[in-house]
């Protein structure tokens, strides 16, 4: 019975925690102002949120083939979490007209190997603007 | 033994319903918000939430298929997202003439931002335009639009 209730104390606080995280993520993403903030706040959700949720879920359920998916769902998340928050970032840094100021980072292969190409690209920037 | 299943369902109860707050919250984020890429986000992260409600219900009515539903909800909202942002991406750079590569996004943030480009590629090359560009403060809407003047 003890045991029990050490148990579910646990649970609780892996909950709370959990429900925490998404509650932050949810204010971040209502507050901040760049989609490129916004998604960092979301990605707090995505990680920390549903790993604190689960590990609750995980501590009620037991040793059994149901907190194994459960397992199986956080290490999906953790994986395609990133990926998705690559694909938006691109997304933002591609199509936005009033993005203010970002680094865009190379790497050093390629541009050694696509040099001049990229020169050509450059001078074409700053005289043209674009390639219509 | 009474008490302590009652103490789970209270439990759950409470998480579900913050949850389902929080869900309204982003829906209305996506609503409002002003670009693509936040209302991706905000419903990347409804996904997310209505997960965690699959979950926690799959433990509340001792359902196990539930957690099956929930990994395929993942998959499929991972999917969604992944789609969405090649379609916006590739929709937008079919009207510039362009291929999605580091060339498109170079290209979007050298019309904005000309000292980032200088810092990049210009400092050895023309050490005189980069100098001019270091220098320049003017706002980036009018150097675009002195760029398209001189095309």
């Amino acid at each position: 019975m003890i045991f029990e209730w050490c148990r579910f104390a646990v649970a609780v606080v892996c909950f709370v925690i959990g429900i925490l995280f998404m509650v932050l993520a949810v204010f971040g993403v209502n507050r901040f102002d760049r989609a490129l903030n916004r998604m960092h706040a979301a990605a707090l959700g995505d990680t920390l949120g549903i790993l604190f949720v689960f590990l609750g879920l995980i501590l009620m359920r037991g040793w059994s083939m149901d907190s194994l998916k459960l397992f199986l769902v956080i290490l999906f998340f953790w994986m395609a979490s990133p990926v998705s928050g690559h694909m938006i970032s691109r997304l933002e840094a591609t199509t936005d007209e009033s993005l203010g100021e970002i680094q865009v980072i190379r790497k050093e292969t390629e541009k050694a190997a696509g040099s001049g190409q990229a020169e050509a690209m450059g001078t074409e920037n700053e005289n043209g603007g674009g390639r219509e | 033994m009474e008490q302590i299943i009652s103490a789970y369902h209270i439990l759950f109860l409470v998480a579900v319903l913050v949850l389902a707050v929080l869900v309204i919250l982003s829906i209305l984020r996506s609503v409002r918000g002003p670009r693509t890429a936040d209302r991706i986000i905000a419903v990347n992260m409804v996904g997310t939430q209505i997960i965690t409600i699959i979950a926690i219900l799959s433990v509340y009515l001792n359902e196990n298929y539930l957690v099956d539903i929930c990994l395929i909800y993942a998959m499929i909202s991972f999917l969604g997202v992944v789609v969405l942002c090649k379609v916006y991406t590739g929709v937008y750079l079919q009207k510039k003439h362009m291929k999605a590569t580091m060339e498109a996004i170079e290209d979007n943030v050298a019309r904005q931002h000309p000292v980032v480009i200088a810092e990049e590629h210009d400092n050895s090359r023309n050490p005189v335009e980069a100098a001019e560009k270091h220098g320049d403060s003017r706002n980036p809407v009018e150097m675009k639009t002195e760029r398209e003047d001189a095309k």
